[in-house]
């Protein structure tokens, strides 16, 4: 499939128009409107010599495209992992507070105001690790949005006028005849291009599920606070934007909705949200350290993301390319 | 607060280095004075200098397998922290009311109920290949103790018992030697036994109780005294030292 002569025929000169109209009907029949020379080469069917140029073009596109995917996932990784760490500092100063006045502090109890300040220090530790917290966040969204971006991107177009000697490709379509899948022919081996595209899309929406139940947490426990702030501020709800710009960003990774007006509800593969209106009220109560645990635990499980399929995912596409990703 | 990974006290493996010193030089000035009574008394045979030599490089190979084996113990006690940690959540993670606002997210309880049944699935696995990996320093223990006494056994010479008591200035006698590799590994094989109970409740159980009480006998490895090994080492190897 994979044959030598498609990389030598990248030197030898591209096809001019009039070399392309002895290659088939179809072709020909275009040649005589001679108005949309572009589509004939991305007519199903593709005059040989166009795609021995295309196809390495191709190649080059995904092996591109999915070696950014992986580092996307390294990415995604470390933020995740950076967060977890913030989020149990949050947790701990936040229940800290909570059990300061019980807590025996031996000889220091005396000191004036021991406790208030204790306090003190501990909303300000907890308000950091809230922003550290949030500046995780904004990674995972950020890498969402990139792989958004790659997985609509393993396309390759031909660029340029038509006949012009030089045979461009780009990731972008600038003709709406021109599909981009080279007439569905193998890449490589095996795969045409909407193989690589599903199981870029595959990827993509464990991440983007994660990333939801992610926003889902921060939430929660952003809105974390002394009792007594929490009587005077209402806390976050899931209708805010938790940062300037976060619902564009949303709107990108395909998790906000515009007629609700608001980022689509957490949820994991396959199952639905239960009910919409149970996210927006939220009990004034604070919660107990068990269902922090329970949170916490959310975080590091990454339910939504299958890293052996992940990982599968990776080695299959490698074996189909040559390439090995790891 | 949070179970996962909470620091743990390490027992404290530096010995009072000060009575150490005065132990061993008090035993040096004692060889020493060993010297001029046996020698005067007793030629030792031809060779048996060599064998005592031969048996000094075995102790230096346990004690690499000694090494090996606390790099061993440090990944244990971590895969250990980690897997007790998940333990010690799953009963919380069992309940629908600890779930809070999240219980909104159909199936989240058996989602993450079955990621942490999974990493730990991971966990009991690798301290199981960690409990191989001790095991293979028990084996090289046992050959190591093994070769030892075919030395004696099938050489030429088998040494009379005065041969094997005999203590030529700081060098050791044969029967140190042989003792010593004894000693140490019935030690090794006994602590990995305890290791390999020890992982088996914890995969069995899969209860909260006595995690505490595990690990702290994970950590303490009651077979193996520090302070015996290195006096053991201390008579061997006392030419090293000085």
């Amino acid at each position: 499939m994979y044959t030598p002569e498609a990389l030598v025929s990248i030197t030898s000169p591209p096809p001019s128009s009039s070399s392309s109209s002895s290659s088939g009907l179809k072709e020909s029949k275009l040649e005589t409107t001679d108005c949309n020379l572009n589509s004939n080469i991305a007519s199903p069917s593709l005059s040989p010599s166009v795609t021995r140029l295309w196809r390495p073009a191709a190649q080059r596109n995904l092996r591109n495209q999915f070696s950014k995917l992986l580092s996307y996932k390294q990415q995604w990784m470390s933020a995740s992992s950076s967060g977890r760490s913030h989020a149990t500092s949050l947790v701990n100063a936040y229940l800290s507070q909570r059990y300061m006045p019980a807590m025996d502090l031996g000889v220091i109890s005396d000191m004036p105001d021991i406790r208030k300040r204790a306090c003190y220090k501990l909303a300000l530790q907890q308000g950091l690790n809230g922003r550290k917290l949030l500046s995780s966040y904004k990674d995972m969204v950020s890498v969402v949005s990139h792989m958004v971006n790659t997985c609509s991107s393993m396309r390759c177009f031909n660029k340029g006028p038509a006949g012009s000697p030089l045979v461009q490709f780009s990731s972008y379509s600038e003709d709406k005849n021109d599909s981009g899948d080279g007439a569905g022919i193998p890449i490589f081996t095996f795969w045409p291009i909407p193989y690589f595209e599903n199981l870029g899309q595959e990827l993509l929406q464990m991440f983007a599920l994660e990333l939801s139940l992610k926003r889902f947490l921060l939430v929660e426990l952003l809105s974390l606070g002394c009792e007594e702030v929490s009587q005077q501020t209402d806390g976050l709800c899931w209708s805010n934007e938790l940062y300037p710009g976060e619902f564009v960003d949303l709107t990108i990774n395909n998790l906000y909705s515009k007629e609700t007006c608001q980022p689509l509800p957490p949820r994991l593969k396959g199952l639905e949200f239960d009910d919409p209106s149970t996210v927006a009220v939220r009990s004034k109560q604070q919660p107990r350290q068990e269902i922090l645990q329970v949170y916490l635990t959310a975080w590091l499980a990454e339910v939504n993301i299958d890293i052996y399929r992940v990982d599968e995912i990776f080695a299959m596409v490698g074996e189909e390319m040559h390439v090995s990703f790891s | 607060m949070m179970p996962t990974f909470e620091g743990v006290e390490h027992r404290s493996s530096n010995l009072d280095s000060g009575g150490e010193l005065v132990l061993l030089s008090l035993r040096l000035l004692l060889n020493l004075l060993g010297i001029l009574t046996a020698s005067s008394r007793r030629q030792p045979a031809p060779g048996m200098e060599m064998v005592v030599k031969k048996y000094q490089q075995k102790f230096k190979k346990v004690r690499d397998e000694m090494s090996r084996w606390d790099k061993l113990q440090s990944r244990l006690l971590s895969q250990f922290r980690n897997a007790s940690a998940i333990i010690e959540r799953l009963k919380v993670l069992q309940e629908p009311k600890n779930y809070g606002q999240l219980i909104c997210v159909n199936g989240i309880r058996e989602a993450i109920l079955g990621k942490q049944m999974e990493s730990l699935q991971t966990i009991l696995i690798s301290m199981k290949k960690t409990l191989e990996e001790f095991h293979g320093v028990v084996i090289s223990l046992e050959k190591i103790l093994r070769d030892g006494r075919q030395q004696l056994k099938g050489g030429s010479m088998s040494p009379s018992t005065n041969q094997m008591q005999l203590r030529i200035g700081i060098r050791p006698s044969l029967a140190d030697c042989l003792e010593g590799l004894r000693l140490i590994h019935e030690m090794y094989h006994s602590e990995y036994q305890v290791k390999a109970s020890i992982v088996s409740a914890l995969a069995l159980k899969l209860s909260a109780s006595d995690l505490g009480v595990l690990h702290q006998l994970l950590v303490d490895q009651p077979n193996i005294p520090k302070e015996e090994v290195q006096f053991i080492f201390d008579i061997i190897l006392a030419e090293e030292i000085c």
